[in-house]
């Protein structure tokens, strides 16, 4: 017997990772899979309600309805609203931390002197908002002001910025569809109160409230939280950057940044480069402090990364790579805002002495201190941090062993990759690109998304083998979120990984030197996503779901990524899932997604948990598209 | 119908409990030299007094107290005349028989090594008696050498070392339990017997031994030129069938009983069970043994074709193995195995059929193994979900609720 | 005898089965403490059943057939039950009148044969100790019988009276 936990880890598309993972001494989530293969029929198909002390009802065929009387249909959407608000407040969360975050630095940058990273991105969202304000910090102040006035806005006034924001007759068909979103907190609350017990029961109108959640979420949780981090930031720049576990540096004090808000860090990734502070971590015994990237706010990190090449290591992992970061043990402080944070990692840190310090309360885990971020508090906030974190750098280190993976990732992944720099890239509009798809040497577009989970098929399994389908059929990929993460590691972000592509993309990739899968970052990049597609639309004047343009969430993992699907049916994209949101009790719930929609908005669900079958499916859809559009 | 049953191990209580299933108003005799039935598996916690002479009986409540059922024990039968269809012991007069049952079990194979035979302070470990005699010697010397690394040398071994002894292991081969477990796997109990005091000479034999005047083993000696100073010694070396009178009864028998299929012997209603046909050594088999020829005796139409006899588990210091089948690869066999901080497991797969399986640490739920090796199930359509295999992947279910193997259907 | 009937095809997975054996099997309730004051084995609330003691396993199991579907494993109490024949310690008897498997815990010299005797893996020895065997005693302690039947939601499960042996049952190979 050795001192493997067990050998009972799932699937892993990233064999080094899985291999690690399985040589492990602790438990890991991947660990955890087989122990939890069994599940509940009920919950799997969205039919146990718990909404009444009747309850927990299930449907069975002897129980068609609940005790209150609701049938499947009923049970099923009034769960997935629910699920879809929470996601959907996760996002709106993040949105308003951020323009409030870029409101207070504007405001101490009017006080104190000093420039904004992103003007050019500042004055695309002046321009977009229609505010001309001369100075760009006063102008930072009122573009900040505009969204968390929309946000704040109750559910019954219409948010003001969404018509600025969204195309044209994607606005025309919401209005017409009468899904135009209120407030977005409002919109969160009208949500959740219509879920509950013994109020709605109409599974049709709960379905539209997904998808007016899909849009304040999409237009503000996903969008402007990029294009207002562009401006507190920095822009993402093309550049390529080393990826995986081979990040860490065990010469450094390492803290790993887990979550969604980057805005957040914005003080203490500066101070991480001080002399000063600096000289802490010399003193100590080490180089200096490193951060190393994790799930989607290590993306962002890593999407930004040109502007913070000395403090920032790479990025190591996704969601569930979470674990192993820690695991080797070089890792001397975990510093988290967001999901996801998985519960996991708390025996580890426990067992590694790993400090843990989140800076947000809604993500307080069980075993960090909380020290939340408050704007005036920030140089009190990071000095505290890095003491702390070079404590426990110094009572950890000589007595953790470490347990590093230097062949894991690569050292060439592209990042950087944003609506910007992509279409400066090539040459300053699209041109090029929708060249390239009418010549059919690109089909067209798909989306790669969402999370990893371990259970469609393995810890990236469906994701990677997904992408790998598509690009052989010379469709080009575009991922956002912990996808990326495994995705990247997999090697795929390479330039290299163009042999995989099929004959016309991978002759564009070659001549251009650039990856057939080009990575936007985080999540909160689906996004970026929809701006590249909308100013596609825009240069051919069609609406977004005549584009050969299909997304995947493969390995959704969270209520989240359900917020974010409704905002993809909004757009009126198809919307693959590798795993059905916990709706296929509700036989009409099944049909409004996947059939009924494309009537609606134009967009549909495709659950399929086969890379083939789907990318089959999906390519389908893009002929047909381009058919329809005579190319 | 009157049946006579010789022998009150596995073999013998299974068959008397069959028959007083099957046919309640029959007569049933049992003759045994054993005054008390005793599991032979469960000595070792007779010898460390963790368990009572009661609670060595393994026969279901009451059976012996049943109607019409007679139990002769400390009486040993001598011969056989068939043709009368008596039994004739060494008390009281012969025992007549409508069908009789031999399940007399073996007795300990001692090597002519040393004084090894003769010696008096020289034990098996076969029965109650040789139990009892144990556990007197160790009261008077804690120095015992156990010769033999098997099942039952270790089984000594355990149950010295718990009442403080200092045992020493000698076995020929280089690993203990070599029937059962690999090297690997046999490292781990040798390194549990060691952490509680034991010492193993492995590798080498015993080649002699020295004796006092009074004829007592004083010490063992090695092939290895080593002398192990002792107290007494536990052979633990083998057992041969009983079979010395059965011969003399001009029933056909070489080194054990001949029977057929139904369990027959040569002479007309005469069956024999258990460890006495020498076809197998383990316990699950002379039950089954028992049992066929009780239904025969019955006059039902059994058959002993569960024959698999390669199978044991083993549970030493809170570790569990399970042991089926051959574990020795040859030509282009697939061995897997795996390992982790509390489990070690392997599989020698030939041609898409499981020839053996090892699972050391956790054996839960983990019988159908030996139903795929022993029926050479095809399992080459799940290699790759091969350690997640259960009889899930063959479920199939009868008409009256019990579970069948849908082998062929599910692959 | 009566036996557990299975359709596999009705199962849903939900585990209820396994949660039954559990509440039918935890500690009897100490008379007079929180939170099922003088409660009985029959009565104790699912509630109250700690999902994470580690002395009490369900002694039924279900296994997802990989095609979206679930198999549920439960003991037959067969008519010619291998875990007994293989039981060195006489712990293991089939009581023929009521056709069921019984286990003493007192007797079992936890020599696990019946583990791997079993051609359809139901026995286990106990997590915790590994020093009993973890087998459906059919909740003859139970008035109303055997809890994952009562406590299967779709119907997967059934009692019905069979035949107590099956003498002419072929030999099991």
């Amino acid at each position: 017997m050795n001192q493997k936990f067990s050998c009972t880890t799932c699937r892993n598309a990233d064999a080094p990772l899985g291999a690690f993972i399985a040589d492990l001494p602790m438990e890991t989530a991947h660990h955890r899979m087989e122990s939890q293969s069994v599940k509940c029929g009920f919950g799997l198909q969205g039919v146990c309600c718990r909404l009444c002390a009747n309850g927990p009802c299930r449907i069975t065929p002897k129980a068609p309805r609940g005790v209150c009387g609701a049938n499947a249909d009923t049970i099923v959407t009034r769960n997935f609203l629910r699920a879809v608000a929470s996601g959907s407040g996760c996002y709106i969360h993040i949105v308003e931390n951020t323009a409030l975050n870029l409101k207070n630095t504007a405001l101490a940058l009017s006080a104190h002197g000093g420039e904004l990273k992103g003007l050019n991105a500042l004055n695309r969202l002046g321009e977009i908002f229609g505010i001309t304000a001369a100075d760009p910090n006063k102008k930072a102040v009122a573009v900040a002001e505009a969204v968390l006035a929309d946000l704040h806005k109750p559910e019954y006034e219409k948010m003001e910025l969404v018509e600025r924001l969204a195309y044209p007759m994607r606005y025309k068909r919401w209005r017409e569809l009468g899904i135009l979103p209120g407030g977005a907190k409002g919109e969160v609350f009208h949500g959740v109160v219509k879920c509950s017990t013994n109020l709605s029961s109409d599974p049709v109108d709960m379905l539209l409230a997904c998808l007016r959640l899909g849009i304040s979420t999409g237009i503000y949780g996903l969008t402007l939280t990029n294009l207002l981090n562009d401006v507190l930031l920095g822009e993402p720049e093309l550049r390529f950057a080393p990826v995986g576990l081979r990040v860490i540096d065990p010469d450094y004090i390492n803290i790993m940044i887990t979550g969604h808000q980057h805005s957040m860090f914005v003080h203490l990734q500066d101070r991480l480069t001080d002399p000063d502070v600096k000289a802490l971590a010399v003193k100590a015994g080490a180089k200096g402090f490193k951060l190393v990237g994790c799930t989607c706010v290590g993306q962002d990190l890593q999407l930004r990364g040109a502007h913070y090449t000395e403090v920032f290591d790479g990025h190591a992992g996704n969601n569930y790579t979470s674990e192993a970061i820690l695991a080797t043990g070089a890792i001397d402080a975990v510093l988290s805002e967001f999901n996801c944070t998985l519960p996991g990692i708390e025996p580890i840190c426990d067992a590694l002495r790993i400090k843990q310090i989140c800076i947000d309360p809604v993500a307080k885990k069980a075993n960090a201190e909380l020290k939340e971020f408050r704007f005036a508090d920030r140089e009190r906030l990071s000095t505290e941090i890095i003491e702390e974190v070079v404590e426990a750098y110094k009572a950890r280190r000589h007595k953790v062993k470490l347990r590093l993976c230097a062949g894991h990732g690569n050292d060439n992944t592209l990042t950087g990759v944003s609506e910007v720099s992509l279409k400066k890239f090539l040459g300053g509009n699209w041109q090029p690109l929708i060249d390239l798809i009418v010549a059919g040497k690109i089909k067209g577009v798909a989306g790669v998304v969402g999370c990893s989970n371990l259970t469609a098929g393995g810890h990236d399994v469906l994701s990677v083998d997904l992408t790998k389908e598509l690009i052989a059929r010379d469709i080009l990929v575009l991922t956002a979120g912990c996808s990326s993460g495994g995705i990247e590691n997999c090697g795929l972000m390479t330039p290299e990984a163009a042999d995989l592509a099929g004959p016309g993309l991978k002759d564009v990739c070659k001549k251009l030197g650039i990856p057939p899968v080009l990575n936007f970052g985080p999540c909160l990049a689906i996004g970026r996503l929809e701006i590249v597609a909308t100013e596609l639309a825009e240069a051919l004047d069609v609406d977004l779901p005549q584009l050969p343009l299909v997304l995947s969430a493969a390995q959704w993992l969270e209520e989240q990524a359900l917020a974010d699907g409704a905002f993809a049916l909004a757009l009126g994209l198809p919307l693959h899932l590798g795993l059905p949101p916990f709706v296929t009790g509700s036989p009409l719930a099944c049909k409004v997604l996947c059939e009924d929609m494309k009537q609606l908005t134009g967009g549909q669900v495709i659950i399929n948990p086969d890379a083939k079958a789907t990318a089959d499916i999906l390519e389908d859809i893009i002929s047909e598209k381009r058919t329809a559009l005579g190319i | 119908m009157k049946h006579v049953i010789i022998g009150v191990g596995a073999a013998g209580v299974a068959a008397a409990k069959t028959i007083r299933n099957l046919r309640p108003d029959d007569e049933i005799v049992c003759i045994s030299t054993d005054r008390e039935v005793h599991s032979r598996c469960m000595l070792h916690h007779y010898i460390s007094g963790g368990r009572s002479l009661e609670s060595l009986n393994f026969a279901p409540d009451g059976l012996f107290e049943s109607p019409r059922l007679t139990w002769l024990g400390g009486v040993t039968v001598k011969r056989i005349d068939a043709a009368a269809g008596l039994v004739h012991t060494d008390s009281g007069g012969p025992v007549s028989y409508g069908r009789l049952l031999i399940a007399t079990g073996a007795v300990s194979a001692v090597p002519p090594v040393g004084a090894l035979r003769t010696a008096k302070n020289v034990f098996g470990l076969r029965d109650i008696a040789d139990a009892k005699a144990i556990a007197q010697a160790a009261s008077g010397g804690r120095r015992a050498v156990v010769v033999g690394a098997g099942f039952v040398g270790l089984d000594a071994a355990c149950g010295l070392l718990e009442l403080g002894g200092k045992v020493t292991v000698v076995g020929t081969a280089d690993s203990v339990l070599p029937q059962q477990l690999d090297e690997h796997a046999a490292a781990v109990y040798q390194a549990r017997f060691e952490a509680h005091g034991c010492a193993f000479r492995l590798g080498a034999g015993a080649s002699g031994t020295e004796s006092d005047p009074a004829g007592k083993v004083t010490a063992v000696l090695l092939g290895s030129g080593e002398r192990l100073p002792c107290d007494f010694v536990v052979a633990a070396t083998g057992v041969r069938p009983a079979v010395d009178w059965v011969r003399e009864s001009g029933i056909e028998a070489e080194r054990a009983v001949k029977v057929d299929e139904g369990m027959r012997t040569s002479a007309p209603d005469v069956y024999a069970a258990g460890d006495v046909t020498g076809l197998s050594g383990i316990w699950p088999n002379a039950v089954k043994q028992g049992e066929v020829a009780a239904r025969n005796m019955c006059g039902q139409s059994a058959v002993y074709d569960d024959t698999y006899a390669l199978k044991n588990t083993v549970n030493f210091y809170g570790l569990q193995t399970l042991s089926v089948g051959n574990l020795a690869p040859a030509g282009n066999d697939l061995v897997l195995t795996r390992e982790d901080n509390a489990r070690y497991e392997k599989l020698v797969i030939r041609d898409g059929v499981v020839k053996g399986v090892l699972l050391q640490g956790d054996i839960g739920n983990s019988g159908f193994w030996q139903y795929l090796i022993k029926n050479k199930i095809d399992v080459s359509g799940h290699l790759d979900n091969i350690w997640r295999l259960s009889y899930t992947r063959f479920y199939g279910l009868e008409e009256n609720g019990e579970y069948r193997y849908a082998a062929a259907a599910t692959v | 005898m009566k036996r557990i009937f299975i359709d596999p095809g009705k199962c849903d997975g939900c585990m209820n089965c396994s949660l039954a054996c559990m509440n039918a099997h935890r500690a009897a309730p100490v008379p007079g403490t929180a939170p099922d004051p003088g409660a009985t084995v029959e009565e104790q609330s699912v509630y109250t059943l700690d999902l994470t003691d580690p002395t009490n396993e369900a002694r039924n199991f279900i296994h997802a057939d990989g095609k979206g579907g679930y198999l549920p494993l439960f003991c037959r109490h067969c008519a010619r039950p291998e875990c007994v024949s293989s039981c060195m310690s006489g712990a293991l008897q089939r009581d023929q009148a009521a056709g069921q498997v019984r286990y003493d815990p007192e007797k079992c010299a936890a020599c696990f044969m019946c583990v791997m005797n079993c051609p359809y893996g139901l026995p286990k020895p106990d997590q915790l100790t590994r020093s009993k065997v973890v087998k459906c005693d059919f909740c003859v302690r139970l008035a109303a019988g055997p809890s994952c039947v009562r406590a299967c939601p779709t119907g997967a499960l059934w009692i019905e009276e069979v035949a107590a042996d099956t003498p002419d049952l072929e030999d099991v190979k």
